[in-house]
């Protein structure tokens, strides 16, 4: 299963052979490929052998639920973090050097604070009791607490501020990458600011686009803290269930069964990132 | 393989599994942990000089990992307890050696061949004082939104209480409430679902009464007790207040058994439950205990509002404790 993966991925290909790799793959086939495989036993064996647990999963409508919940969620996320992280790129894009990498240290610093931190002091800011909605009352724009945390709008809040980094840097990449005389012409041939970014911007950029927003998507997908702290109930993500089921439930073949139909999704979706965007850019294109 | 991954998994969660003259106690973190820390372990080290590694919060998931995969990293487990009945009749725990741990003064309604009580609480209703108008006067006016509107906070987990509160609620007599009447439950609570906001620690539900940020909830006596002994301005209703225990276990394959039993003798005894109690406000599972505690103490305990209290059937949920699981978390999730 590694051997394979391996001739297709052209960045090792190309290196003189795996032996210098060997001590990481050992250790991605010790703690990764071997409990993936127990995984998917285990799914298939507890408590009895047979395919019962996908059978539950698919057949019952709360899981289904949670399912449709956690696509909408990083579908929502993704879509937010693309229209947020658009400008701040191309302002990067365009900046001088020297004042570019003080703004590209501000959101790398912010990576490397502590996320469960970080999505306290969300749950500080959105709370019915939270700054923000202090603020707005006091100030007489709104009179009853805007319903800013457990529900989907907290959830959305909270992870686009978390992505907007793994989005941003692939942009800049490729937003960097385009001649800026493209848009020059296009000034010059007529077209008006919006036209030159639908018609030349946006789809030069288009690139960087898939490939920060797969990898956004994919990582949503699989998100398990701030859904939990800034998500109701209702809200409820496949990672979330699947800890559940693990650790109240004690329900590992179904905990198991849903862990695999995660991964399965998110390799599915890799694959897809690879044919669309090329290894080539995933991997050392930026 | 199945063997393989639960020995991955529980080698890596034993990676610092003590040493013989060390053993690891696991408890739920916050005041709670605290207490017992300063009640029950920090006297035992000194009387046994063996030293009590602290870990936590306690996970069913590990529990259950560790005791499969044969690597067993927590030597005393403080678990709840239907949990606990489940987890003997799987085959989790170890037997409690009554030789070591003298028998005679625990409460019978917490001790089982497999366990002997940590703590006995009730659940409340509490509120906060600033967020409401009005005293509520019991479970039914949670449920009442026109005369006490806002968020109000329950326990978010399957577990004793909440479909118990929503019966009472409802009008379901305290004698009649078992079996439980599931339908009539999440029926209940749908007219408030709304409005409520799930609390998942102590500490949290200490936060969001204390904040206002939930107006009223449904809190364990000990986490309200604290709030008020920190001043805030926090009211409480015991009328049918709901006990319900934490056990303390040991998981089967400790390698510290000996030392575990000896420390389950020291946590139970009367005088480690009465300074347990009088740092917590929880009641002690010692009956020999309340004469050694401060009568101010002994007057905030759950034992002290025994009119109307309802013991919640920790045997009638060890029993249908998967069952219940499975609809409570498929309503909380629609």
């Amino acid at each position: 299963m590694s051997g394979n993966l391996l001739h297709r991925l052209p960045i090792l290909r190309r290196s003189d052979g795996i032996g210098g790799a060997l001590p990481a793959l050992t250790l991605i086939t010790l703690f990764f490929v071997v409990p993936v495989v127990a995984l998917l036993l285990r799914s298939v064996t507890d408590p009895v052998p047979g395919l019962q647990n996908y059978a539950t999963l698919f057949g019952d409508g709360t899981y289904a639920r949670v399912f449709f919940n956690t696509f909408l969620v990083a579908t929502v996320v993704t879509a937010v973090t693309v229209i947020v992280a658009f400008p701040v790129a191309w302002m990067l894009a365009i900046m001088p050097p020297a004042l570019g990498s003080i703004v590209f240290g501000i959101i790398i610093l912010s990576m490397w604070t502590n996320l469960l931190t970080r999505t306290y002091a969300w749950m500080v800011l959105l709370q019915r009791t939270g700054v923000i909605n202090r603020t707005l009352m006091d100030i007489g724009l709104i009179s009853e607490p805007l319903p800013l945390i457990n529900n989907l709008t907290g959830v959305t809040i909270g992870m686009v501020y978390i992505m907007l980094p793994f989005m941003i840097l692939p942009l800049v990449g490729t937003l960097r990458a385009i001649d800026p005389m493209t848009l020059r012409a296009a000034a010059l041939c007529g077209a008006s600011p919006f036209d030159a970014f639908r018609r030349i911007l946006l789809p030069l950029s288009l690139p960087g686009i898939a490939a920060g927003g797969l990898m956004v998507f994919v990582m949503s997908l699989g998100y398990f803290v701030t859904p939990t702290l800034l998500g109701g109930t209702s809200n409820m993500m496949l990672a979330a269930m699947i800890a559940q089921m693990i650790q109240s439930l004690l329900n590992w073949g179904l905990g198991s069964a849903a862990a695999f139909i995660l991964l399965l999704v998110t390799m599915a979706l890799y694959a897809l990132q690879l044919r669309l965007v090329g290894a080539k850019r995933m991997t050392g294109g930026i | 393989m199945k063997l393989i991954l639960t020995g991955i998994l529980a080698g890596l969660l034993a990676a610092t599994a003590a040493r013989a003259d060390e053993m690891v106690f696991t408890s739920w973190g916050g005041t709670t942990q605290e207490a017992q820390t300063k009640s029950w372990a920090a006297p035992f080290e000194a009387s046994s000089g063996i030293k009590v590694l602290q870990d936590g919060p306690t996970d069913y998931g590990k529990l259950k990992a560790m005791v499969e995969g044969g690597s067993v990293a927590w030597d005393v487990v403080d678990v709840e307890m239907d949990f606990a009945i489940k987890a003997a009749k799987d085959g989790l725990l170890e037997p409690i050696d009554f030789n070591v741990v003298p028998k005679a003064d625990l409460d019978p309604r917490f001790t089982t061949d497999h366990a002997v009580g940590s703590f006995y609480y009730s659940f409340v209703l509490a509120w906060n004082k600033g967020a409401v108008s009005g005293e509520p006067t019991g479970w039914a006016d949670m449920f009442d939104l026109t005369k006490f509107p806002g968020k109000r906070t329950f326990y978010k987990w399957s577990a004793p209480g909440v479909i118990e509160i929503a019966l009472l609620a409802d009008g379901v007599p305290a004698d009649k409430l078992y079996p439980l009447d599931l339908d009539r439950a999440f029926k209940k609570l749908d007219t408030i679902k709304s409005e409520i906001v799930w609390w998942d620690s102590g500490a949290q539900s200490q936060q969001l009464i204390a904040s206002g940020e939930a107006a009223f909830g449904q809190l364990w006596n000990g986490r309200v007790f604290a709030l008020q002994q920190d001043g805030a301005d926090v009211g409480a209703s015991w009328k049918q207040n709901m006990t319900a225990a934490d056990v303390l276990v040991i998981p089967k394959g400790s390698k510290n058994k000996a030392s575990a039993m000896k420390f389950l003798a020291t946590a139970t005894s009367a005088k480690s439950q009465a300074m347990f109690a009088e740092a917590s406000g929880y009641a002690p599972i010692n009956t020999a205990a309340k004469a050694e505690m401060p009568a101010d103490v002994v007057k905030s305990l759950p034992d002290a509002y025994v009119d109307g209290q309802i013991d919640l059937d920790m045997n009638y949920w060890a029993e249908n404790r998967d069952k219940i699981a499975e609809r409570w978390y498929a309503w909380q999730a629609k």
